[in-house]
């Protein structure tokens, strides 16, 4: 116990660890159950008890799963759309935050305003309409269909960062460039983007986490299987192998894998991003 | 060279051109069908207000509100007060501990709502189902955790329990920021730790709280993806909100016009949430 602690805090430490702990194994609990069941055969499944012994590590549900599940594909999938929908959304809130910052215009203001008004529609009323103009314009199933969506849903808080990172720093720097006859395109690309590193990467996570997760727009918008995404693996999974549900748990346990293994290696940048892009956002 | 009106153009067109396009024409468009009987396909006529109106007198309509305001209460009595206490808790720990328990809280946010409601689901499974165990093991009897008159309470429990990371997270870092020279001002002062929280964090939290509570009851409203896949709004319209609710009328009923008026509702009720949210807090000087 520090000092610091000592001082501070009379409530026993003890008290502390077991209540924090009480609600980690809530939030952990179920997860370890997956993973322990996707390890157990089928007929292990109807138990009194809260974890599965498997007699014999069913290894082979995994194989299954990553076949059946098309994990290989949806995740490739997966991250290319995701690639690129964060790829877009970061040069273009650096361009229009720059456009409504610093840019000198009589509508800057008003263009912020719209863009940030998308933060607040609700992305499920736009799936039937979206549905009409994607079928209408024959880019229903296609990759257009969900890299427009996500950019467009993920802007405005991208716009809204960087765009009060801009506001808080002096211009002076960008000023004299100006002076020494940088171009503003050469400018945004090596002077600005640079210096906005953190807000930038705080853009790319939440990006990242809105759309990794997304599977309603791609199922309202898709109907073959060549861009599907993630999820796909685990909702197809259910329909087909109804009565397998160790291969089941065995799906789910594989597809929530990547997302938490990024997780743990980049946990420090995720979370400090999340907190800013929340109070911020 | 700030006034040049191409380069101006080059660089905030294309934002513009997404948001009308992605957002802005769908919405004029759910407008426009929002007013007619359009099945999704075929021809269609327009029925002016017949929607509208139908609406106001949809029970399932008004139930899905009110799941949404249930969801909201969830979040703001019990998920938000736990998370506060958490975070006010961690902040103790310090070291490898603390770190480690701030990672495990956030790890059901990462995962996809597919598997949180696939996993969900069979955690509520009558036979296997995890809770089911527990309710035998202390000698109850299984229950029908998605079944009439529970389901709704059980779909709480999954979106109160799945969001609880974030919520935490954003108040850790609001405690994080409070300076504390204050603590131990208040220590020489011979405060307690209950003082302390109340004297101290609680009320410099405030714009943490209230930034932390529009965010839920907006989350609240725009509920879905968990939903959809654990219950379908089922049974019956039991557990539907807005959004299941609306896409059930267009791709399952074949509503799409009735679909189209849940939907324009569904954004001006949204609008005007966040900006009652919005002036409420800044009324109350924040």
């Amino acid at each position: 116990m520090t000092d610091k602690m000592k001082t501070r805090f009379p409530l026993g430490r003890g008290i502390i660890l077991a209540v924090l702990l009480l609600f980690s194994v809530i939030q952990l609990f179920p997860l370890v159950w997956l993973i322990d069941f996707s390890l157990a055969s089928n007929t292990e499944f109807f138990t009194s008890k809260l974890l599965i012994m498997p007699k014999e590590i069913q290894w082979g549900n995994y194989p299954r799963a990553f076949i059946d599940g098309h994990f290989l594909l949806y995740l490739k999938n997966s991250l290319l759309v995701n690639t690129l929908a964060v790829v877009v959304v970061l040069v273009l809130s650096i361009c229009s935050a720059y456009a409504v910052t610093r840019m000198r215009w009589k509508f800057s203001q008003a263009a912020k305003s719209v863009i940030l008004l998308g933060m607040m529609i609700p992305i499920h009323a736009t799936l039937i309409p979206n549905y009409m103009i994607y079928d209408f314009l024959g880019v229903r199933d296609t990759l257009w269909s969900l890299l427009l969506p996500y950019v467009a849903f993920s802007l405005p808080q991208g716009l809204f960062l960087a765009a009060s990172y801009m506001e808080s720093v002096s211009k002076e720097i960008e000023e004299a460039a100006i002076i020494d006859g940088c171009g503003t395109f050469r400018l945004l690309g090596s002077i600005i983007t640079p210096m906005m590193k953190s807000s930038l990467i705080t853009v790319m996570i939440m990006t990242y986490l809105n759309n990794w997760n997304e599977f309603m727009m791609a199922s309202t918008y898709l109907s073959t299987s060549k861009w599907k995404t993630l999820p796909f693996s685990i909702l197809e999974f259910t329909g087909q192998y109804r009565a397998n549900v160790a291969v089941q748990f065995a799906v789910m346990t594989l597809t929530a894998a990547p997302a938490i293994i990024i997780y743990i290696i980049l946990s420090k940048h995720i979370t400090k991003g999340v907190a800013m892009g929340a109070v911020k956002g | 060279m700030l006034k040049d009106k191409r380069v101006i153009a080059i660089l905030i067109a294309p934002s513009l051109a997404a948001f009308i396009f992605a957002v802005l024409a769908p919405i004029v468009l759910s407008f426009v069908y929002s007013f007619t009987n359009s099945s999704g396909i075929g021809r269609f006529t327009f029925v002016g207000f017949e929607n509208y109106s139908a609406l106001a007198k949809d029970r399932a309509f008004w139930n899905a509100l009110l799941n949404s305001a249930l969801l909201a209460a969830g979040f703001v009595l019990i998920q938000h007060p736990i998370a506060i206490l958490t975070a006010w808790l961690l902040d103790r720990v310090g070291g490898r501990l603390e770190t480690f328990f701030k990672t495990a809280y956030f790890i059901p946010n990462i995962i996809s709502s597919a598997v949180i409601a696939i996993l969900w689901k069979y955690i509520y499974n009558t036979n296997f189902g995890l809770f089911n165990v527990i309710a035998r093991f202390f000698g109850g009897e299984g229950v029908n955790w998605l079944g009439t008159g529970v389901a709704i309470w059980s779909v709480l429990v999954v979106l109160v329990w799945h969001g609880f990371g974030w919520g935490m997270l954003i108040y850790y870092t609001g405690i994080k920021n409070i300076d504390p020279v204050l603590y131990e001002a208040a220590a020489i002062d011979g405060c307690d730790d209950k003082k302390m929280f109340f004297a101290i964090t609680l009320p410099l939290m405030r714009p943490v709280i209230q930034v932390n509570v529009t965010l839920a009851l907006i989350s609240a409203l725009k509920q879905m993806e968990t939903v959809y896949l654990l219950t379908k709004g089922g049974p019956g319209n039991e557990t539907q909100f807005v959004a299941t609710y609306l896409y059930k009328q267009a791709f399952q009923s074949g509503n799409y016009g009735y679909g189209n008026t849940i939907s324009v509702v569904f954004v001006v009720i949204c609008l005007l949430t966040t900006a009652f949210l919005n002036r409420l807090f800044r009324e109350r000087g924040i």
